[in-house]
């Protein structure tokens, strides 16, 4: 049991490392805004995995959702 | 030389980072806990929810919250300052 | 801003009425289950973004206004402010409604239950207030955030309608 959430803990600790990551690396910025979207939802399902769903659920709408929509308004606007 | 400087703030942040990564209390154990041994034991008597976390948030910590949307008025007057119609 | 395929648009008008059914949810039931004001505004405003995105901006528009939700921000605070005030017979921010067996008055049995949505005091008022101020204001935030990208498109061109 105890391993078993060590396992889930240590594998999205690790896709939130690769994510941000490939965050800098992207050369497109659309891919580059989904990176970072992918680090909020994936940092929302550590924090629901610490016992804390208040913060998970304002990181999970506020991080993954809403920001990812303003960046998406600022690349079309760019363009 | 700059390739050095950083080398070097970047080995010294990455030590201090993993010597209080090592150092850490484990999960659940925090350091003074009289506190929180009191909001879970009166927290449902005295406000009546069930939701303790609600009830630190809006009761007992009320002014941060008046503070905090406090903070999001002013930021949205900003916003609609800066996005205001434009008179030629 | 130009609107996005057929399959988006179709699933986003299956969708986004769900998401603010359960922003609301999470807002009203912010003293009983994880969330609160903050959380639910948050919620809500995102399926404000998903149908802007989707929908354009011309299409969009026609549902959001940004003058009615400066309104409904500005009644958030206030009412915020004033539930506060009410307390002032003993000291601001006082729970006055608590344990007192009328409005969201019930007395709550210690311990693990299921929950009642009559308890309280004045925490559901004060999840509401936050809440309707919470979704205006980031609903603000995206609308005048999108019309910006619109209006830097168009350059030379001053367009007045907002």
């Amino acid at each position: 049991m105890s391993s078993f959430v060590e396992i889930i803990h240590l594998a999205t600790l690790t896709i939130i490392i690769i994510a941000a990551f490939l965050t800098v690396v992207f050369k497109k910025l659309l891919l580059a805004v989904i990176a970072s979207s992918v680090v909020s939802l994936l940092l929302s399902l550590e924090f629901y995995l610490l016992h804390a769903p208040d913060v998970a659920i304002a990181e999970a709408a506020i991080g993954a959702g809403l920001t990812m929509a303003i960046f998406i308004f600022a690349i079309r606007g760019t363009r | 030389m700059k390739k050095i400087v950083f080398g070097i703030a970047f080995i010294l942040f990455f030590s201090f980072m993993l010597v209080s990564a090592i150092n850490m209390r484990p999960f659940g154990e925090p350091t003074f806990s009289e506190m929180d041994d009191y909001f879970i034991k009166n927290a449902q008597s005295e406000v009546g929810a069930n939701n303790v976390v609600t009830s630190i948030v809006f009761d007992y910590r009320g002014f941060d919250t008046l503070g905090e949307a406090t903070v999001l008025f002013t930021t949205i007057s900003g916003i609609i300052a800066l996005f205001r119609r434009v008179n030629k | 801003m130009k609107e996005m395929s057929k399959i988006v648009k179709n699933i986003t008008k299956l969708v986004y009425g769900f998401i603010i059914i359960f922003g609301f949810y999470v807002i009203v039931h912010g003293h009983l289950t994880p969330g609160g004001g903050f959380q639910g505004g948050a919620v809500v405003a995102s399926a404000f973004a998903l149908l802007l995105i989707s929908y354009g901006q011309l299409e969009a528009k026609k549902l959001l206004k940004v003058d009615i939700f400066s309104l409904l921000e500005s009644c958030g605070l206030t009412a915020f402010i004033v539930i506060a005030f009410l307390g002032l017979g003993t000291t601001f921010f006082y729970n006055f409604l608590a344990n007192s067996g009328g409005w969201f008055g019930n007395a709550v049995t210690p311990g693990i239950n299921p929950g009642d949505m009559n308890t309280a005091g004045v925490l559901p008022l004060m999840n509401m207030a936050v809440g309707l101020e919470v979704f205006a204001g980031l609903g603000i935030i995206v609308l005048l955030m999108a019309e910006g990208a619109e209006y830097t498109n168009k350059e030379g061109e001053h367009r007045n309608d907002r």
